[in-house]
């Protein structure tokens, strides 16, 4: 029950940290996939960064353990065709699974399309699933970590990371500056 | 933007300062707490009964993970409900949150306990196997025994389970009735490996 009453704040606070990036709104999503619009981007990445520092400093000072966080497991050909559908899904109806909840909270309708949509997908996969069963086992890699594929030190990975991120992200305050 | 500026300046001192604190993960020692494996068999809580299993399924118990260890080949026949088939190679892969309560099985469970051990050298401790696999659950479940001597009250909650799972219970032992209708349900009811 705890557990519970946790998670619904956690999704209150998710839903209302989209709501405010301005992800409810599809043609600011899909402005992404034109490089028109770069919010996407920037609340991913600022998302990964915190989230990532604060689970490897979190782990150095003891507050949780990295070890015991649940890794979905890498699967790589049915991954890879399910990021394109996924992607050309977001592409056209300018939400993604989280962010259609946020629009259909804020009353927008196409959220409410997309959901509809969403949950026949699951749906009809759901129904299909003895027959594709085999291809979504195909390719099994095991929980696929940077540190694991590069074979870094996890501290090592997540220096990378942040420079990454945070280049990308200073390129893009520097062209939204100069418009 | 001074603030924004802040932010990413202090991301990058965290992220650039990680490679040099060492490792955070503290549940990396690999290797097997015979203690505590001892002390889980002497107090049987290495294992649940088919039953028990069975309870948990039809009561939907919260983080309950069935895992058949089975090759994926012998998982295509009989399963037990709800279960996932992770075979004994990919089990080292797989991941398990600690929320999770995992009961592996195997066709007659001797598998289901080496992967019991395994899974507790990798720091898995929340896993538990049936000990006779599907021969247990059939046996247990589908096609169990009421007590002659039991009470109403109990042979009922055997049978209503038994049918939960689309089984049928058998009366006593007498019966001769009884048990050759059983028989018809227990006929593949053969052991064969594990």
């Amino acid at each position: 029950m705890n557990d519970l009453l946790i998670a619904g704040g956690i999704g209150v606070a998710f839903g209302w940290a989209l709501e405010c990036a301005g992800l409810g709104d599809p043609p600011k999503l899909a402005g992404q996939f034109y490089l028109r619009d770069f919010t996407v981007l920037k609340v991913m990445l600022s998302a990964m960064l915190t989230a990532m520092l604060g689970v490897f400093w979190g782990g150095r000072f003891g507050m949780l353990d990295p070890g015991a966080l649940y890794v979905p497991e890498t699967y790589l050909l049915p991954q890879l065709v399910g990021g394109l559908v996924f992607g050309l899904g977001f592409v056209l109806s300018g939400l993604c699974p989280g962010t259609s909840c946020v629009a259909l909270a804020s009353g927008r309708v196409e959220g409410a399309a997309t959901m509809l949509g969403l949950f026949a997908g699951v749906l009809l996969v759901g129904l299909a699933f003895p027959v594709i069963a085999p291809f979504y086992r195909a390719t099994p890699h095991g929980p696929l970590t940077l540190q694991r594929l590069t074979g870094l030190p996890y501290g090592v990975v997540v220096a990378l990371v942040t420079v990454i991120a945070v280049s990308m992200l200073a390129w893009i305050a520097k062209r939204e500056a100069a418009r | 933007m001074r603030l924004v500026r802040g932010l990413g300046i202090g991301a990058l001192a965290m992220g650039l300062a990680a490679p040099f604190t060492g490792n955070p993960s503290r549940s990396q020692q690999r290797g097997l707490d015979l203690d505590s494996i001892a002390r889980a068999i002497d107090e049987g809580t290495d294992h649940v009964s088919a039953r028990q299993l069975a309870e948990w399924i039809r009561d939907r118990r919260p983080g309950l993970r069935v895992i058949d260890v089975r090759s994926p080949a012998e998982f295509h026949g009989d399963v037990i409900p709800t279960a996932e088939n992770v075979p004994i190679d990919q089990l080292a892969r797989s991941r398990f949150a600690p929320d999770q309560t995992v009961v592996l099985y195997s066709q007659e469970g001797a598998h289901a306990g080496q992967a019991w051990v395994m899974l507790r050298s990798l720091g898995v401790t929340q896993a538990v196997f049936v000990p006779g696999g599907l021969a247990d659950w059939r046996e247990e479940v589908l096609s169990p025994l009421l007590p002659v001597n039991g009470s109403p009250a109990e042979r009922a909650r055997i049978a209503a389970l038994s049918h939960y799972f689309g089984g049928s219970p058998r009366i006593g032992g007498e019966q001769e009735g009884e048990v050759a209708g059983a028989a018809q349900t227990g006929r593949n009811l053969r052991r064969r490996g594990c």
